[in-house]
């Protein structure tokens, strides 16, 4: 499993006072780079809030770890999504945007959602050093 | 029994038989000039972003606001999803308001609203 993204260059947002509803919804956007086996699910519509998609990933994983046999990512500006539905300890991964399933083990997907937060995080505290002093930041991607 | 405690029995039922979930479906929402912002970027008949819902051509911002209380007041409505904040309201109009990511008809139109009554985002699908 291949879990990117493509931040967009943004010289507008005050990273001192973004909130969780910005990150959720209006900045960090870019593009999600997801390749399952020889699946791709990417999705390069540019707009696509990739603190919102990390935390929102790892709260999925998270659920299917505790036992929820189905969870589904909902995109927030169109009614496309990802679904990530277990099979023993595997996950089967499908979109609405994309042809084909996908199957990867739990443990797999937990690692790359792992990294994909702490990749991003990385990122953007580097690009925006007030970032890493967010709380909504520190909450949605966890702390440095 | 006073009427402060009926009122908590009531409203507590309500909650009880709405799965804990509080609607406040009658409320009017309030549309931001930064939510229209994002609204427009995204979802106006002339963006050019990319998978994402369009409204129709002739849209105007009344009309956006008419449709956007219409879908509050008799959409359904469900939590947002993974911890996102606030409440999605979605409502067929069963006419075209717009076209889905695909290029198609879309009739329905999605709202997600915040915990201050904001709208964040509309789009149809």
């Amino acid at each position: 499993m291949h879990l990117d993204y493509q931040l967009r260059e943004d010289s507008e947002t005050d990273w001192s006072s973004v909130t969780e509803e910005d990150l959720r919804y209006r900045v960090a956007l870019g593009n999600l780079i997801f390749h399952v086996g020889d699946r791709d699910f990417s999705a390069d519509w540019g707009w696509i809030p990739l603190v919102d998609l990390a935390a929102s990933f790892a709260e999925i994983v998270r659920k299917l770890e505790g036992g929820s046999p189905s969870e589904t990512f909902e995109f927030t500006e169109s009614d496309a999504w990802v679904r990530f539905q277990k099979k023993g300890e595997k996950v089967l991964v499908s979109t609405s945007y994309s042809e084909g399933v996908a199957e990867i083990a739990l443990h797999s997907a937990s690692a790359a959602v792992k990294s994909l937060r702490e990749r991003l995080r990385s990122d953007l505290d580097r690009r925006y050093p007030q970032a890493a002093h967010n709380e909504a930041v520190r909450k949605l991607l966890g702390a440095a | 029994m006073n009427l402060r405690l009926l009122t908590a029995l009531f409203l507590a039922f309500g909650l009880f038989l709405d799965g804990g979930y509080s609607q406040t479906s009658t409320d009017q929402v309030v549309l931001t000039r930064w939510a229209l912002q994002h609204i427009m970027a995204r979802h106006w008949p002339d963006s050019t972003a990319t998978g994402a819902g369009k409204f129709q051509a002739g849209t105007t911002e009344a009309s956006l606001r008419d449709m956007i209380n219409e879908v509050v007041h008799n959409g359904r409505a469900r939590h947002n999803t993974h911890g996102r904040p606030g409440t999605i309201y979605e409502y067929d109009f069963q006419r075209q308001i717009g076209t889905t990511i695909d290029g198609g008809p879309a009739t329905r139109l999605r709202v997600v609203v915040s915990n201050r009554n904001e709208v964040i985002t509309a789009f149809p699908f």
